[in-house]
Parts: C-alpha cells; structure tokens; sequence
C-alpha cells in the first residue's frame, strides 16, 4: 500500500514555519500565507507500462495524449484542406475528384479542425499539461475520469475517422450541418456518414464533460496556497473561461445532435417540414429546419471563444515572458476575458442573419456583437503596450506571437463587418467569410499553439527546440498563411459565394482564377512547411542541447517543478507557496529580471514591487 | 482529499468580502469537497441539455400546424371505464419525490455513520426509482399500443410523440443510471467501504460517505427536471 | 531586426494591394449603395486601426529588441490610458453601428408599392411565379405541387387563378421598381442571390422568407445560389432580366397565368386520351 499511494502527508506549513527560511530583519508578518485548507491529494501511481503511458491518470501524460491526437486529426484535416484547394486552384489536376468529394472534405476538414483539433488541442491538450502545473496541484481532482475524458475523445475520433470508410462516405453537409439537406438524399454521405458524425460529436461532447468538469474543479478547488485567482497566468484564465463556455454551450450541441439522430433514423419531424423530393412529398412535416440553426449556434459561437480564449490567455503569458515585462493591465485582461466568455452567449445568431429568422433579431444581435468588440480590442491594445518598452527577446516564441497579432486584429476587423447586421448582407455565405474565420478562428490561435509549442517543449521534453528550423517554420507559415486569407477577402467582395465546387464561366471567379492558383500554391506550401516542426521536434528529441531549467526565465510555477519534465506528481515533497503574480519581470531594484511566483517578499524586500 | 478543514478561515462579511473571498488562495467554496463541486457544475451543464430539449419542445409544439392531443385525455387510464386524466402520473411523481426523500434522509444517517439505516434508506430510494421506471415503461406501452409512434400518432402532430418519447426517454436514462448507482452505494454502505475507507474498484480512490450526498444532488436534480417535464408535458 | 522590416512590408504590402487590386466588388445595381458606402467606412476605419496596432508593433519591435542591459519598465496598471482606449473603442464601435442600424431598418420595411415576386427554390433550380391582375398571390401548398401546378396554388383560392407563372429559369424586373422577394423551398435551404444587388436571404422550406431591394440599372444578372443545399449547390444557377417599363410590359403580356396553365396541361391530356383511344 504504501508504494502505490503517498501517505497522505498532511503538511501544513504554519507561519513560523515560512518565517524560518526569511531574512530576519524585516517585518515577518509579510511573507505570512494562510496554510493549508486542502490535506494533500490522494495520488494512485501507475505501477505497469499500460497504466504509465496507455490508461494513464497523470493529467501530463494524458495532454499529452490529448495533444497527438489532436495533431493527427489535424494533419487529417490539412490533408483534406489541400484536396479542396488543388480542386478551386488547379482543377485540371483534380479530375479524380467529384463534386460529392469535395464536400466530403469540406464538410470534414471545417468539424476537424474547429472541434477534434483546436478544441481538443487547446482544452485537452494545453489544458491538462499547464493547469495543475500553473496553480500548483499535484494532478487534476479527478485522475480517473481525467483518463476516461481523453478515451472517449479517442473513441470519439476513431468514430469520425470511420465515417470515411463506410458506405456513402462522410457527410458531406458542411460543417454546420444544416437541415434538411444534411440528412436528405442529395448530399452526400447522408447515410452512415452522417449517423457516425453525430455519434462522435455525442461522444465527444460526453468526453469533454468529464474532462472540462476536472479543469473547472482543478482550478477553482485545488490551487496551492497563496494562489489567489488574481495571481493566476492568463492561460488558466483563458482555458478556464473556454471550458465555463464548453460546459455551457456542448449541451446545445448534444441536443440538437439527437435531435437530428431521431430524424435520420426514427423519421421523427424536429428540424423536417414538408419536403418534395423528387416529385414524391416525403415522410416528414411540421418540423423547424431554423430551430436547429438557432441550437447549433448557440453552440457555435461560444465555440470560437472555447478555441480563441485559451489563445488568448496563452499568447498573453508568451508575450510577456518574452518581452521581459509584466502584462499589461493584467485585471482588464481577466475581465476582458470573462467578459468576452459571458457575452458569447447572447451573439449567436449573428450567424444567422439571413438565414430567415425573424429581422428585428438583426438589431439586438449586430448591438451584442459589436459590444463584444470592445473587450477584445483592449485585449489587443494591452498585448502591444506590453511590447512597448519592454525588452523583447525577437526568438521563435516571439515571432509566432507578434504573427498573432497581426492576423488576429486583421481578422478580427473583418469581424465586425460581418457582425454588423446589414453590412453582413451583401458578404455573408462568401469568401469573405471564409477568409474571416480561418484568420481569427484558424491561423491566429494556430500562431498560439505553434508558440505555446516552442516555449513550452522544453518543460515537456527536457531538450530546446531548434531555432533556427523555428524561425524558417514560423515565417514560411506566416508569409504563406496570410498571403492564403488576405487575398480571399476580395473574392468574398466580389461576391464569390463559398463551398462552390467550380464556377462554370461566371464571371465572378473567371476573374480571380489567378488569385485562386496563387492561394492554392500557398496552402501547398504551408501545409508542408507544417511538416519543419516534425522534423525539428524528431530531431531534437534524438540529438537537440539538453534544456536548464526554465530556459526562459519565466515566472509562473511549471517552471518550478523538482525536476524537468515535472514527474507525477508536478512538485516532489512540498507544494509550492505562492507570494505573487506571475508577472514580475523588470523589477526595478531586484538582481534579476525575473521575480519567481514564489519568491516571498522578504527576499525581494528592497525592490518596488506593487503588491498584486 | 477526504475531510475538509478550513482552518483560520472565517467568511468576511459583505459584498467586499465575499469579493474577496471567492478571489482567495486555494479555493473558491470554502469546505466544498471536491466531488461536491464536481457534481454541482455537472448538473448545471446537464440543466442546459433539459432546457435546450424543452425550449426545442416549446418551439416545436407551438409552430405545429396540426393540432396538439388533448394531453389530459391522452395520458389518463381508465379505472372501471371512467377516464382519470393525471392518475399514472400522479403516481409517478409520488413515488419519485418521496424517492428524493427517502435519498436526503439516507445522507443525514450517513453523515452519522449510522450505516444500517443509511443503508437501507439507500435501497427504498433505488427501490423507488425503480418503480418510477417500471411506471415509465408501463406508459409507453400503452401510449405504442395505441399508436403513439416517434414518427406519429392517431391524435394530432406528429411531434407529440416525437418530443415526448425523446424528453421522458432521456429523463428515464437518467433515472436509470441513478438507480444503477443507487445499487452499488447499498452495496457499499452494507459492506461498509465507507467505514473501512476502502479503496473503489475501478478509481482506486478512497470512499467516504459524502459520496452519498453527491448521488443525493444527483437525484434530486433528477426530481427536479421531472417537475418541470410533467408541467410542461402533462399540464399543458 | 529584419522581423520588424518583414513585418512592416506585410502592412505595406496589404495597404498597397487594396490599392491596386483588380478585384473588387461589382457594380451596384440596386438601391443598397448604402451597404457598400458601410462597408467603405469600415474598411477606412477599421483599416485604420489595424494599420496602427501593427506599425506601433513594428516599432515596438524595432526600439525595444532585447540588449542584455537594458531593463523593461515595470508598470502593472495604467487605469487612464485604459480608460480612454476603452471609451475611444466604444465610441469607433457605436459610429459603425449606427449606419449598419440604420439600413438595416431600410432593409427590413418593404416600401407599399414593392411588386411582390414568389421565388420558389429547389434541388437544384428556381422557378418564379408573379400576382396576377388583382395584386395578390394565391395561397399555396407543397402537397398540391404537380407537373400543372409547379407552385402548388390551392385550387380553390381565387387569388390564385390569375397569378402569372414563369415558364423559365429567368425572370424580368422592371427597372426603379421596389421588388419584394419571397422566397420558398420545397426542399432544403436555399438563398436568391445576385451579387450585384448585395442583398440576399434564406428560402427556408416550411416558411416563406423575404427580403426587397430596388434595380436600378438596366442589364442581364446571373443568379446564384448562396445557402449550401447539397451536391448541385454550385450548379444552381438563375437569371434575372432588369428591363425598363416599356419593355418589361411586353415581355409581362407574354406570360401565361395559372389559370391558362391548367388549362393547357387539361387540353394536353385530352389530347393524350384522344391520342391512345386511336
């Protein structure tokens, strides 16, 4: 017994206790930090290789887990993505491909991307590795049901996955899956592919209530002492804003998944009004085919924020790491964030504009919409005021978060064209869409992630990532990705509808075929330049320089852990105590230009520190 | 993780104080036990699902163009020929709020660690949620013998039967994995896993009683999404 | 450094590609040069504002690249520059608001005098259908659709015995009109679009969807379909024909009404009888 589990050590450290390490000669009552409410956590150590690196419950080895498949769906999802563009680029070349195919990869590479990608890459991935770290927790609350989250995830894509290998093929409906079409002869994969489709999103949504229940619980009951919610990093925050959002809007989807099960196969009449196929009045009638749209978005648009809040939050933690200097007006970030996550929840039908419901919703949704606007554009202004006089180290991380930047406020104005209800008219269901969303939505938080992947490998792994192979893969990827969505812009202006399989001689796309090879061109490349990472991860991991400790003089506690990679159990005998935010770079007065979280004020004493 | 201790905390009084805190070091709700928390979140999500699938109801049956069944004589039985609008379900609510009472009194004993009478309190509720299912079973029954279908009915829209079987269906699911658990908690308690701390099967973490209260939130909100159906369904 | 300058040219690059783009919008041809003018003001404005954020990045980049021993401020909070970045943003959001509001108001009120036209949308195609000498539209239904009846009138409604159906996939307005487009599916989602109008809307099978807009320039527009309803999604494809009064009056005598519809496709069958009893 008391191999497998840590005796239940229940340390408290009382305040003499801290007090015995500090200088004596100041006032003791400053490095006072109440002590423990918690006893330690229960922890089963894995003792077989299955249950060390399969069935694992440490919530590192599970994000990481989380993470390659993640990134498999995601390469899945890019495949898919060049097919389309070899079709709207070079159709001469993709004469094996039909006009069902090509919405099959549509449909697959749009629910690929936004949910078992970046959705399970942000939350399950980033999530279970940084949370427990960053609040100082030995492992999520709930190790077991941690573990059961990412398997049903897995089962969830295996499901997806097998939707292409069934009769019919995957859906074809595009990723918002719209009734009546979705499930009526005339698009393809309308059969199994449809009904694998919304089982795994069933099962998804079930995988991630296990998983977002753990990262809610982690980080609001079982933070170490002196961690206050103000003193937590931006990524938490933004991870657990997204998963509040998750908890809140997955239910819509699951519904409306349901919902949609029992027409396919019940010939139940929820989102099915009276339909003539074919010369033949179908089975159905009565139903709301807008109902499911009002669902699904009201699942869909806290979906961005679920994927764009924890970029948010971990492009604020990179951001000043690197620059050498605190976020800026870190209390108006937090509540930026929560309040983008609150107001997510009453835009959604800017999606839906006209989309047939009734018009007067336009005015309410455009005033909530460009309400929303507002806390995003301070978020942005305080990323570049942290810039500002700070003393910022131009490496990879750096570079992937200055290309947030830029793709994020370019796509995030063309947000509010499109949130602003009657300029939306004449640009909605066009290109101009597409471009929008794959830059604020697609291409920013990959920027995140691509950041988040270089700084952080070196806690994951233990070796540094290769700079240089960085630099060339960041600015293939971002002079690539930007030259794909600025110029798409223009298609949407000239009213290029989307999810146009070709366009015979219209003369709307007769004009831009040029723009289109040239886009296409584009995606080849940066797709490919996706695959300098593999290598330089492969690389590194065989031969790259060993990491120090907190390579990058960070603040935040992840950095602090008994060894690197932290083992289970994050922190070896004592939980660290936390004395302040983890945003003091720069302190005038102080040795370094760092102030760990857990440096206690005492040792600090002649530095001016605000107190946070 | 399995007592609380909140030592030297004393909640400050006022808004200012409760700002402060829920923004405190190491928890947000002081002495919540984690699963409890857990649970309460969890049922806020679940909140959502019953209300996306009663506000779809609400939509659906109020845009129908066909006429809704006269619900009180849909769902009535016949006792000696006379109709009795409510009687089944009247029943079935009986039974499922006395259940939530049966279950709070099963936690107070726990606490007590009284494990005989929680024990067997544990069982009448799993009992009573079992009744209710049996009950539920029973009315489907006679609603598909008399040509309810998902896909239509002899007496009005077709997405009656539609809402109807999904809603109460999916409550039901939820009934039966309560009682599926209401099981294993007897079992447990008469063996006295609580008592002896002894690690779970599958979680291998140790048990302790306040396991029982969670079960109770759970089933609880069960009972209280079945107020909420049975006045939207059978009320209206 | 050569980050900043790569930076700076991407900035550049974008400001002097909007310049001289060959792409750009078609040209109007109804009463909605309000949508674009919209479209212009955020594109300046918010043009305006990405232009800043990134050149105040660049520079960031190019001042403050890291020396060893140099120190970064250390300035947690600045409450008023907050203050008026926040007020400012909100006052730039509200001015772009406003007009979008304004004609959204435009777009949502049907002037009186809009002739209404009955788009009907299937897999994949449109067929059009126009109130006959009375004004009014007869009433319809999906189950009544058949090779005599394409829009599915309700025989009994009287309404319906005048209404003018178009035998094509292109239908003539006249020019200055309003136009009130009704839009109905017998099958999935579609949307009536035509770029050179800006406006478009839904066809939501089960409801009848509308949306209005005025042509002012006479010529032939392809018709596209903007909602995703399936494999032939791309291939839907109509016309619309915006001619002056004159002319459009001759081209409105030449169509059949559904009165005269039936009543062809009666005489078809008799003739069909005739011909099998021979």
């Amino acid at each position: 017994m008391s191999e497998e589990y840590d005796n239940n050590k229940s340390y408290q450290a009382q305040s003499s206790e801290v007090l015995d390490g500090s200088a004596g000669s100041i006032n003791p009552d400053m490095d006072y930090v109440r002590p423990a409410e918690i006893p330690e956590q229960d922890l089963y150590h894995a003792h077989s290789f299955i249950e060390k690196w399969i069935f694992c419950q440490d919530a590192k080895v599970i994000g990481v887990q989380y993470f390659l498949t993640a990134v498999f769906t995601g390469i899945v999802g890019l495949i898919l993505s060049w097919l389309m563009r070899l079709q709207l680029g070079f159709p001469e070349l993709a004469g094996f491909m039909t006009a069902e195919h090509y919405y099959q990869f549509v449909t697959m590479h749009g629910m690929i991307m936004v949910v078992y990608f970046l959705t399970a890459l942000f939350l399950g991935g980033f999530g279970n590795y940084l949370i427990p770290l960053m609040v100082g927790a030995r492992d999520m609350v709930f190790p077991y049901v941690n573990m059961l989250s990412f398997w049903m995830f897995f089962v969830a894509v295996a499901v997806l996955m097998a939707s292409f290998f069934v009769p019919g093929g995957p859906t074809g409906a595009g990723w918002t899956l719209y009734p009546p079409q979705t499930i009526l002869e005339g698009t393809p994969g309308s059969g199994m592919g449809i009904l694998l489709m919304l089982i795994s999103l069933s099962l998804f949504v079930i995988g991630f209530t296990m998983g977002g229940l753990n990262y809610m619980i982690t980080i609001l009951q079982a933070r170490t002492r002196g961690m206050t919610l103000m003193r937590m990093p931006l990524t938490v925050w933004g991870i657990f804003t997204a998963t509040v959002l998750a908890m809140l809007a997955f239910p819509a989807l699951l519904v409306s998944a349901i919902m949609m099960t029992l027409d396919k196969v019940l010939q139940t009449s929820f989102f099915m009004p009276t339909i003539l196929k074919a010369g033949e009045v179908l089975e159905y009638g009565g139903g709301s085919p807008i109902l499911f749209q009002h669902l699904f978005w009201f699942f869909g648009h806290p979906e961005v924020y679920i994927v764009a809040l924890p970029a948010f939050g971990i492009v604020s933690d990179l951001i000043s790491v690197h620059a050498r200097k605190n976020i800026f007006g870190y209390r108006m970030m937090v509540w930026a964030i929560v309040g983008i996550g609150g107001l997510s929840f009453f835009v959604w039908a800017h999606h839906m504009y006209v989309s047939g419901m009734n018009p007067w919703f336009g005015f309410f949704f455009a005033t909530t919409t460009l309400i929303i606007a507002v806390p995003t554009a301070m978020k942005v202004y305080n990323w570049i005021l942290t810039l500002w006089r700070g003393n910022i180290r131009i490496n990879t991380v750096m570079l992937w978060c200055l290309g947030f930047i830029v793709t994020f406020v370019n796509g995030g104005i063309t947000g509010i064209f499109l949130g602003n209800v009657s300029v939306d008219v004449p640009l909605s269901d066009t290109y101009f869409v597409i471009a929008h969303f794959h830059m604020v939505m697609g291409i920013a938080p990959l920027m995140v992630i691509m950041g988040a992947v270089y700084h952080w490998f070196p806690l994951v792994a233990g070796k540094m990532l290769h700079e240089g192979l960085g630099k060339w893969h960041f600015w293939i990827t971002f002079l690539g990705a930007y030259s794909i969505y600025f110029p798409m812009h223009y298609l949407g202006f000239i009213g290029v509808p989307r999810r146009y399989f070709e366009m015979y001689d219209s003369p709307y796309m007769t004009s831009a075929v040029g723009m289109n090879e040239f886009i296409s061109i584009a995606a080849f490349i940066v797709g490919a330049a996706q695959f300098i990472l593999v290598f330089n991860i492969i690389k590194t991991l065989k031969t790259g320089k060993k990491a120090e400790q907190n390579p990058w003089k960070a603040n935040s506690l992840e950095w602090y852990t008994s060894t690197v990679p932290p083992e289970h159990g994050n922190f070896g005998e004592r939980l660290p105590v936390v004395h302040r935010w983890p945003y003091d770079f720069s302190v005038p007065g102080a040795k370094d230009d760092f102030i760990p979280q857990t440096t206690a004020p005492s040792e600090v004493a002649n530095t001016e520190v605000e107190k946070t | 993780m399995s007592e609380q201790k909140i030592d030297g905390f004393e909640l400050k009084p006022g808004f200012k104080g409760m700002a402060s805190d829920t923004g405190s070091d190491q928890t947000m709700f002081k002495g919540v036990h984690w699963g409890k928390a857990m649970m309460w979140i969890f049922l806020l999500s679940d909140t959502f699902v019953f209300s996306c699938f009663l506000i779809s109801y609400m939509k659906g049956r109020g845009s129908t163009i066909v006429d809704w069944p006269n619900t009180s004589e849909v769902f009535s039985l016949h006792v000696g020929g006379v109709p009795v609008p409510l009687l089944l379900i009247a029943i079935m609510t009986f039974v499922l709020i006395t259940s939530s009472g049966t279950m709070a009194l099963a936690v107070k004993y726990g606490y007590e660690k009284n494990r005989k009478m929680c024990g067997w309190l544990i069982l009448a509720t799993a009992v009573g949620g079992l009744t209710f299912v049996g009950m539920q079973v029973f009315e489907w029954s006679k609603l598909i013998h008399e040509g309810v279908r998902p896909w239509g009915n002899p007496f009005g829209a077709a997405q009656f039967g539609s809402f109807f079987f999904m809603i109460t269906g999916f409550h039901g699911f939820h009934v039966s994995i309560g009682v599926i658990f209401l099981f294993i908690y007897t079992y447990k308690v008469f063996a006295g896993h609580y008592d002896s701390k002894k690690r779970g099967w599958f979680t291998k973490m140790k048990g302790d009683y306040v396991e029982i209260e969670i079960l109770g939130l759970y089933w609880h909100f069960v009972d209280l999404v079945w107020v909420f159906i049975f006045a939207f369904f059978y009320l209206w | 450094m050569h980050a900043g300058i790569i930076f700076l040219l991407v900035i550049v690059g974008s400001v002097l590609f909007h310049i001289f783009t060959p792409w750009y919008w078609t040209d109007i041809a109804s009463n909605w040069g309000g949508m674009d003018s919209t479209i212009t003001l955020t594109f300046w404005v918010g043009g305006g504002v990405f232009v800043a954020v990134c050149l105040f990045m660049v520079y960031c980049v190019f001042r403050y690249s890291h020396k060893e021993d140099r120190r970064a401020e250390y300035k947690p909070e600045d409450k008023k520059l907050e203050k008026i970045l926040t007020w400012a943003t909100t006052l730039g959001v509200a001015a772009l608001l406003a007009p979008g509001l304004i004609i959204w108001n435009q777009y949502v009120n049907v002037p009186k005098n809009a002739l209404e036209v009955d788009v009907m949308a299937w897999q994949w195609g449109w067929q059009y259908r126009l109130p006959g000498a009375d004004g009014k539209l007869g009433t319809t239904q999906v189950r009544n659709i058949a090779d005599n009846n394409p829009f599915g009138i309700n025989p009994d409604d009287p309404f319906g015995k005048d209404d003018i159906m178009i035998e094509s996939d292109v239908i003539n307005l006249e020019n200055n009109r309003p136009v009130k487009i009704l839009l109905r599916s017998v099958d999935v989602l579609h949307n009536w679009y035509v770029p050179q109008f800006r406006s478009k809307m839904d066809a939501v099978p089960g409801t009848v969807t509308f949306y209005w807009f005025e042509p002012n320039k006479v010529g032939e527009y392809e018709v596209l379909c903007a909602e995703y309803c399936g494999v032939g999604h791309y291939a839907m494809r109509g016309g619309v024909e915006v001619q002056d009064k004159a002319d459009y009056e001759v081209w409105l005598s030449e169509q059949e009404t559904f009165q005269q519809l039936s009543a062809r496709y009666e005489k078809l069958n008799l003739d069909g009888n005739k011909l099998a009893k021979k």
